[in-house]
């Protein structure tokens, strides 16, 4: 039984950094990501230049105006690590080679979570390390200190699962869509939206922010977001506690999902 | 004034730069080397050599999509680059690659399109569709997307669509390629009604010799940018169809057979191919003389590959 | 030159009536497509209410002022690349040799070539430029007037530098992906309130990145309804075109003396 796990292990370790070595291997599509996002940091410096000059204050939402750009180097960093999952589980629906794998959901997930992380890890590396370097042009660096990044890495492996688990769900909508072309827009808006990509939610009007924080689109850019820039053990348990309800609501309704599509499938005959 | 084709002494070489480390080497390549050709209006040519001699090059230039690097050009008596868009309203063409219907609309749609195009006059473009129509056969085909359609029907709106606005040129690059034996003698037929009836010039290339005997009057022959075989298509027939390539295979070991005329390009235990001269030994001839070696498994009569007959016509004329 | 104008218009909505009705052969992919596009613009207007709701003032420009700016920009956007999406592929066009096919036709190449394609997606693009603007600003008629000829002022700048980028592959070979880099710059620069950007920046963005063009002269029209600020913007947008025409025909002049042609037959 040891055996077997740690066979598993290794089986999904190794397609995890087959994937790692494609995506070095896209260098243009790097380059393309790098640019597009010294545009976005650009814009926004200046962006909150103004906004801060205007209000006259030093921190906005408890943020100060470096903050916020290194706030964005996060969230975008994540946002812009996304890998393609729910077009692979989508066509996977459509040719019918999920059907095989309903018997042995855990094999199906386990795969696309190796792959998809993997491909996520390094372009997330990536992205991470040319927006600092961007940012520390711009604004410069803000005190970092090993609690908080310890932190910032321990927060962000249960947002890049929350995300799968989002995009697993979209993908598998194939199941009642022609295409789920749309739904993975509005996912990506939404996250944008309501997720705080370019702005922490503290920036929101006060009324909905807690609905938005319940969300798991907070769980995953907001949360890693905040705990880059401004860390603090109480935020930290905060943020574990929204990410834990987040899986569980979103493991309930993988699992709903998966027996419905057993049910689907079978009265199909696949 | 010749209403035909004219090309004197035309020439056209590519200047390739290419990357060897850091520097950047220069080279040039002569794509046609000296072209002379007179062809009159209403002739049906075809313009055969393998790839790279230069044919596709030539016609770029003759439609205007090419400047030569020296020579004269007259289409119709016009200069093809610098009068491009007079040219362009009386000569028609269709390139084997590249479909002028829009695939997802049916021919009718692209018909109305050329029309408006080539600014045809509404009555005359009814006129000139209906006919079309009717003599390519296309009447149940207007109205179904272009993606439904065979390749044969294809072809045929293609060719059709070409001959909307009555060009009294037409170019055709690989028509039949990827046809199937009924569709592409239909197509042939068409070319060439629409040849001698209609008196459309018809500038053909084709690596298929099919095309060439059933649609053109003459042939053009080029290779390495030069003209190495000219006239009329029973001339240059005789070198073409007078040899064919035959692959027998036997059931049991055959025995020794004297076939005169005949080269024997491999022998195996059980098969043999023999390359036969027909003006010799016709096909019949020969195929009863292999029966009488042993009883027969398969039998295949082919073409001589066409490069290797033009490399023989171009040695032939070699100076 | 009337004539020839009244043809060419005659023609563009022939073109536009087919590619449409291509388009409607893949209905709902079309429509989905339309849509997406509806929300995604729709989302980032969503974002700047929401941060104009908290931060009022920006410079001098308002929440008005972005909404009319995502309006404008969406609708010329639109416009452009629905009527002529073959601006949008150019670069890869070239690279392919599908000029050849146009260069058969008795028209001039590049306004016949541009009108081949139409982008799906534009139209969600022009859609929603308009239903924004005519829904949550609710012009009045001079207003609405200045708005349409604004957006074709805007879509003429799009057409013009797509046309500039891309007629980068008749001197790069492989430039598709820089051409797309920089035609994405002047959409990502164009969406922004260009009174954030001063100094070196705001001179980029008249010239090299002609963002200025479609975000601020245009806004600026709408708000003061002056006509120095629309003929500062058709000046500019004629500018743009007259560069990416000319660049064009250049470089169109190389490629008929072949030294681009890869030989094959």
């Amino acid at each position: 039984m040891r055996a077997e796990c740690l066979k598993s292990i290794s089986k999904y370790s190794w397609i995890g950094y087959t994937a790692v070595r494609s995506e070095l291997a896209y260098s243009a599509a790097n380059v393309s990501r790098i640019i597009f996002m010294a545009t976005v940091l650009y814009v926004f410096m200046r962006l909150w230049s103004v906004v801060y000059e205007g209000a006259g204050v030093e921190r906005l939402g408890g943020l100060t105006e470096t903050q916020m750009l290194w706030y964005l180097v996060a969230t975008e960093s994540i946002i812009m690590s996304m890998p393609r999952l729910w077009h692979e589980v989508d066509q996977d629906v459509r040719t019918g080679a999920l059907a095989v794998h309903l018997i042995r959901p855990l094999s199906y997930a386990a795969a696309q979570f190796g792959r998809s992380t993997g491909e996520r890890v390094v372009r997330f590396a990536i992205n991470l390390m040319m927006g600092s370097v961007v940012a520390i042009l711009f604004v410069g660096p803000i005190p970092f200190s090993v609690a908080g990044l310890s932190m910032f890495a321990l927060v962000l492996p249960m947002a890049f699962v929350i995300d799968f688990f989002g995009a697993m769900l979209v993908g598998l909508c194939a199941f009642w869509l022609e295409s789920t072309q749309g739904v993975a827009l509005i996912y990506s808006r939404l996250m944008m939206l309501l997720g705080g990509l370019m702005v922490p939610l503290e920036v929101y009007p006060d009324s909905v922010q807690p609905i938005l924080r319940a969300l798991p689109f907070a769980a995953i850019l907001n949360a890693p977001g905040r705990m880059l820039v401004a860390p603090s053990s109480a935020l930290f348990v905060h943020c574990l506690e929204v990410q834990t309800m987040c899986l569980v609501v979103y493991g309930f309704a993988v699992f709903a999902l998966h027996r419905y599509a057993l049910k689907r499938v079978f009265v199909n005959g696949g | 004034m010749n209403c035909g084709v004219e090309i004197r002494d035309l020439k056209k070489t590519f200047t390739l730069a290419r990357w060897q480390g850091f520097r950047r080497r220069m080279t040039q390549v002569t794509a046609v080397d000296g072209v002379t050709l007179d062809v009159p209006a209403g002739q049906s040519v075809a313009f055969i050599g393998p790839n790279g001699a230069g044919k596709s090059t030539t016609i770029k230039i003759l439609t205007g999509i090419l400047h030569p690097s020296s020579g004269d050009v007259k289409v119709l008596g016009l200069v093809p680059w610098s009068q491009r868009r007079k040219l362009a309203q009386y000569i028609g063409a269709v390139f084997g690659q590249r479909s002028q219907l829009w695939y997802h609309l049916p021919p009718r749609d692209t018909f109305e399109l050329i029309a408006r195009i080539y600014g045809l006059e509404r009555g005359l473009y009814q006129m000139s569709r209906d006919a079309l129509v009717d003599r390519f056969d296309l009447g149940p085909l207007m109205d179904t997307p272009v993606r439904k359609l065979s390749l044969g029907q294809r072809m045929r709106a293609e060719v059709a669509a070409s001959l909307l606005h009555r060009p009294r040129v037409l170019f055709l690059d690989e028509p039949t390629i990827g046809l199937d034996a009924v569709a592409r003698q239909e197509l042939r037929d068409l070319v060439r009604e629409w040849n001698t009836r209609e008196g459309v010039t018809v500038f053909l290339t084709s690596h298929d010799a099919g095309d060439i005997e059933h649609v053109a009057d003459r042939v053009v022959v080029i290779n390495h940018g030069r003209v190495v075989v000219d006239g009329p298509v029973a001339e240059v027939r005789r070198r073409y169809v007078s040899t064919r390539i035959l692959r027998a295979q036997f059931q049991d070991r055959p025995r020794q057979i004297d076939l005169p005329g005949s080269v024997v390009k491999s022998r195996s235990a059980y098969e043999w191919v023999m390359e036969i001269d027909v003006t010799v030994t016709p096909v019949q001839n020969a195929i009863a003389k292999l029966a009488e070696a042993g009883p027969i498994a398969d039998i295949a009569v082919e073409d001589p590959p066409l490069e290797r007959v033009i490399t023989r016509i171009y040695k032939e004329h070699a100076p | 030159m009337i004539r020839s104008l009244a043809d060419y218009l005659h023609l563009a909505a022939a073109y536009v009536r087919f590619n449409l009705r291509a388009h409607l052969e893949y209905r709902g992919a079309f429509f989905s497509q339309v849509v997406s596009m509806f929300i995604n613009d729709g989302a980032w207007v969503a974002f700047w209410i929401l941060f104009f709701r908290r931060f009022p003032v920006l410079h001098g420009w308002t929440v008005t002022d972005v909404i009319s700016l995502w309006a404008v920009v969406t609708a010329g956007f639109g416009l452009a690349f629905g009527i002529m999406g073959n601006a949008f592929q150019l670069a890869s066009s070239i690279a392919q040799g599908e000029i050849d096919v146009w260069l058969l036709q008795p028209r001039a190449v590049l306004p016949h070539m541009l009108l081949g394609r139409s982008a799906p997606s534009a139209w969600g693009d022009a859609l929603f430029g308009f239903v924004v603007y005519l829904g949550f600003v609710r012009p009045d008629w001079p207003h609405a007037f200045v708005f349409v000829f604004m957006s074709l002022i805007v879509g003429v700048v799009f057409i013009g530098f797509a046309v500039l980028c891309g007629s980068l592959s008749f001197f790069v070979g492989h430039a598709g992906a820089l051409a797309d880099q920089w035609r994405n710059a002047l959409i990502s620069f164009s969406t922004y309130p260009p009174t954030l950007f001063q100094g070196a920046v705001k001179v980029l963005l008249y010239t090299a990145i002609p963002a200025g063009f479609v975000s601020y002269l245009p806004v600026e029209a709408l708000r003061s309804m002056s006509a120095v600020d629309v003929l500062l913007c058709v000046g500019g947008a004629l500018l743009v075109l007259t560069t990416g025409v000319t660049a064009f025909y250049w470089g169109l002049r190389r490629y008929e003396s072949g030294n681009l042609v890869s030989l094959n037959g």
